[in-house]
């Protein structure tokens, strides 16, 4: 009897990993299989192509293309500086009560609702500039960003071995030079992991860009203070259309979503295996 | 006591960040302010949304809380078997070489563009959720409340529930397995050693980890209840409190998506929506706080 | 009939032996002490007896392993390990279980008794035998993470005691107490050897000699000598056992 509850159990924990893990197979076959055919009919244009109206073909989804670019690069050059700057106030200084609230915080806006972001970014953004705008967009994804680059830098520099820390200093080299030029060498891996990571983060969200960003996709960048696109916000705004040819488009979108994503993040995330020092 | 000078650099920068989220948190007071001023705490506790340009607007978006809390309830009462028991698995049963590739691809479905769930949710899970579960279950069960709605079109809250379920399950197992997997070898040796079976060793280890367990549940929780794209695809974005699975309903999230289109329209709408907004980044705040306090506490079991 | 019998043991790590080909008797309702220095096997030599070593993937056994004269590979494993129970260096009663149910938890798995009046009595009688009772009587409801480390020992040989195990399996039991504690750990090994066969893995000769009738000395793997614990002290037949007894090895 306590064999069979024995071998019930290991029939469940089958049962619930292949659960688990089965919707993303499905999910990457689904967009594999519905997005190929559109990327196949569409061909190189579907790239480079602006949406058409509703009904008439593919077109392409080249602005938004642009967009998801212009926004993450613009979110990564605001955000950057700030969030490695404080993952290494948060390193330094890791018992002092503002650095372990600093930690805290950083936890908790990783797991903050995005949308809230996005709320607040049009508050104090795009309604005093009356448009959507790509800073806006750019301003709401480097604050989803922040956090993730933050801690990353911060685990990174605290995983180096204390003995290159206090040769550094032994040196005497002062605190600046000790953590710029050689703490943050030794941990550049690490930090450029958590940079990348964020990077396919935010080049995936949404929500942010909701009343951001605003959408554009008949016509390329105009300006930082206009409204632009993002493929993420697209697939969204296609989805919700009763529209067939809108559909397809999604999810040729979809597709290409998917493959810059795991472009960005199959790499790193393999070769995380051999940070060491 | 001398001020580190690199410090003294450092702050304003650390500053920013509490900055922001304080101003973001005042951001939302004010701008909620209009609606508390107009209809004090019913703005939350009835569900109402009357629009009108004319002046007779009043907003209640307890159909949105209704929602959230039930969509992520359904998603945590998932995810508990399916994360404890991958978690488990990932440790204890798979294969050497099947346990790297598992990881992985648990760090991908938590990293996955939460849009991409949400066009496979509306365009595949909710239709086969309609045929093979809704449908059935209706047919002959619809005495139960659970099952007492039409399920017309498939978007409901169980759609969104499992959604949020598949979406958050790896994220839970990703906390549970490291605990599980840290437990010292020294219990794990004193529990076979007393004879017990396997099945019967991993419930005294799982009960060792109890509050990590908890704490990747409710950090779960917290990251169901703050999703917006999937979960606005196949919700239906209905004002409905129905006990019902197969309903169409609101969360907070997905009615800020939905309505703020054309929330300005109206004088009133966007203090609403804010308001909701506000509901949304206290629940959102508590329950990752207490997620992370329990996460960091763990240890207390350690002699 | 001995209690334990190794018949040719051979224990790899991967690729690594530890073990090297040991065979020895550990005779009934005995004190069998196992010495030797660090590293040498005989931690892996004691979970070879209870099956324990099979939690380790890359373990390997070859050899036998008999209990009373029946191989223990032949028994069911939770069946061996109730049988022989064992000890740790580090004392672990499970952190959040009450005292109660660290000794409980083990005989209501195993179905050892039929209503809570006899789980009631078996507890106190496993307390009261491994000398803990008097001190925790009004607390059993406590967690155990707020005993001390000799108490914790002692409580774990209460929950090994209560099973009612033929042997008991000792991996280096006072290590890690003081010597009070471990003190009265050992009048209680000198008390528990009328009922059961205690197996005894120690690094220090000096408790070998105090507490054991019989001692092997293990040495990388091999078992060097075995025999009554005066003889082996007292006139050591082989060059390697004398220099570990007068401790010029570590």
């Amino acid at each position: 009897m306590r064999k069979l509850k024995d071998r019930l159990f290991v029939a469940y924990v089958v049962l619930a990993t292949v659960l688990t893990i089965l919707p993303l197979f499905h999910i990457l076959y689904c967009v594999f299989a519905n997005g190929v055919p559109v990327l196949l009919k569409g061909g190189l244009e579907f790239l480079t192509g602006t949406l058409p109206a509703p009904g008439e073909g593919l077109g392409g989804i080249g602005p938004a293309i642009v967009g998801t670019f212009v926004l993450t690069v613009l979110a990564t050059l605001m955000g950057l500086p700030i969030a490695v700057l404080t993952g290494v106030f948060s390193a330094e200084y890791p018992n002092s009560v503002i650095g372990k609230a600093t930690r805290t915080l950083l936890l908790i806006m990783m797991e903050f609702p995005t949308i809230l972001v996005g709320l607040f970014v049009m508050d104090i953004l795009v309604i005093p500039m009356g448009s959507y705008s790509a800073l806006a967009g750019a301003l709401a994804l480097a604050i989803v960003m922040m956090p993730y680059v933050a801690v990353y830098t911060e685990q990174s520099l605290r995983e180096i071995p204390s003995r290159y820390r206090e040769g550094a200093f032994a040196l005497g080299l002062r605190r600046r030079t000790v953590v710029f030029r050689i703490m943050m060498n030794l941990a550049r891996k690490g930090i450029l992991t958590g940079i990348l990571i964020g990077i396919a983060k935010v080049a995936g969200e949404t929500a942010p860009l909701l009343f951001t960003a605003g959408g554009s996709y008949t016509v390329y960048f105009q300006g930082i203070d206009r409204p632009i696109g993002a493929i993420p916000l697209l697939i969204y705004q296609l989805v919700q259309q009763p529209y067939e040819n809108y559909h397809e488009i999604a999810w040729g979108a979809s597709l290409v979503l998917m493959l810059i994503f795991l472009a960005i993040f199959l790499p790193i995330r393999l070769s995380v295996k051999e940070v060491k020092l | 006591m001398k001020m580190d000078r690199f410090k003294l650099a450092l702050l304003p920068v650390t500053s920013v960040v509490f900055g922001i989220f304080l101003l973001m948190l005042i951001v939302y007071f004010t701008a909620s302010l209009p609606i508390f001023e107009k209809e004090g705490l019913a703005i939350y506790t009835t569900n109402v949304w009357k629009a009108s340009e004319t002046g007779q607007e009043f907003y209640g978006v307890l159909a949105a809380i209704y929602g959230s809390l039930y969509t992520s309830i359904i998603a945590i009462l998932i995810a508990i078997p399916l994360s404890i028991g991958f978690a488990i698995f990932i440790v204890d049963y798979a294969p050497k070489r099947l346990k790297e590739p598992l990881i992985v691809a648990t760090d991908i479905m938590a990293g996955l563009p939460t849009i991409l769930y949400g066009i496979w949710g509306a365009f595949v899970l909710v239709p086969f959720l309609k045929k093979f579960v809704m449908e059935p279950l209706y047919e002959h069960f619809s005495f139960i409340p659970l099952f007492s709605y039409p399920p017309l079109t498939g978007y409901s809250y169980l759609s969104a529930g499992v959604l949020l379920a598949i979406m958050v399950t790896p994220f839970a197992c990703a906390i549970i397995r490291e605990a599980y997997r840290m437990i010292p070898q020294v219990y794990r040796e004193g529990a076979f050693a007393l004879g017990l079976t396997r099945f019967e060793a991993t419930k005294v280890l799982l009960g060792y980890i109890k509050p990590s367990i908890l704490a990747g549940l409710l950090l779960a929780f917290g990251r169901a209840i703050g999703e917006t794209v999937a979960v606005s695809l196949v919700v239906g974005n209905t004002f409905n409190i129905n006990p019902s699975l197969f309903a169409p309903g609101y969360t907070i999230s997905s009615l800020i998506a939905n309505q703020f289109g054309n929330a300005f329209i109206y004088k009133y709408m966007p203090s609403a929506l804010f308001a909701a907004g506000l509901a949304l980044f206290v629940i959102g705040l508590v329950v990752n706080v207490a997620g992370l306090l329990l996460l960091r506490r763990w240890s207390y079991a350690k002699a | 009939m001995k209690a334990i019998e190794t018949v040719d043991l051979k224990v790899w790590y991967g690729s690594k032996q530890v073990i090297k080909g040991v065979s020895l008797s550990i005779p009934d309702k005995t004190v069998f002490a196992i010495m030797g220095p660090s590293g040498c096997g005989k931690s892996t030599l004691l979970r070879a007896f209870n099956r324990l070593l099979e939690l380790n993937e890359i373990a390997r056994v070859e050899g036998d392993v008999k209990l009373y004269g029946k191989s223990v590979y032949e028994m069911d494993e939770v069946e061996v390990r109730r049988r022989i129970g064992m000890v740790f260096q580090m004392p672990n009663p499970f952190p959040h279980m009450s005292i109660y149910d660290n000794i409980a938890l083990g005989v209501r798995y195993n179905k050892l008794v039929k209503s809570k009046k006899e789980l009631d009595e078996l507890v106190e009688w496993a307390l009261r035998k491994s000398a803990l009772w008097e001190e925790v009587k009004d607390r059993l409801k406590e967690k155990a993470a707020h005993l001390s480390g000799g108490q914790m020992q002692r409580l774990c040989i209460a929950r090994a005691l209560a099973l009612k195990p033929d042997v008991l399996l000792m991996d280096e039991p006072t290590a890690n107490l003081d010597p009070v504690s471990a003190g009265k750990i050992e009048e209680l090994i000198y008390e528990l050897k009328k009922e059961l066969t205690i197996v005894i893995v120690t690094h220090s000769p000096a408790q070998a000699a105090r507490v054991s009738d019989y001692v092997a000395f293990l040495y990388m793997g091999k078992l060097v000598e075995v025999g009554k614990t005066e003889e082996i002290f007292e006139n050591p037949k082989e060059e390697l056992t004398e220099k570990y007894l007068t401790g010029r090895m570590g």
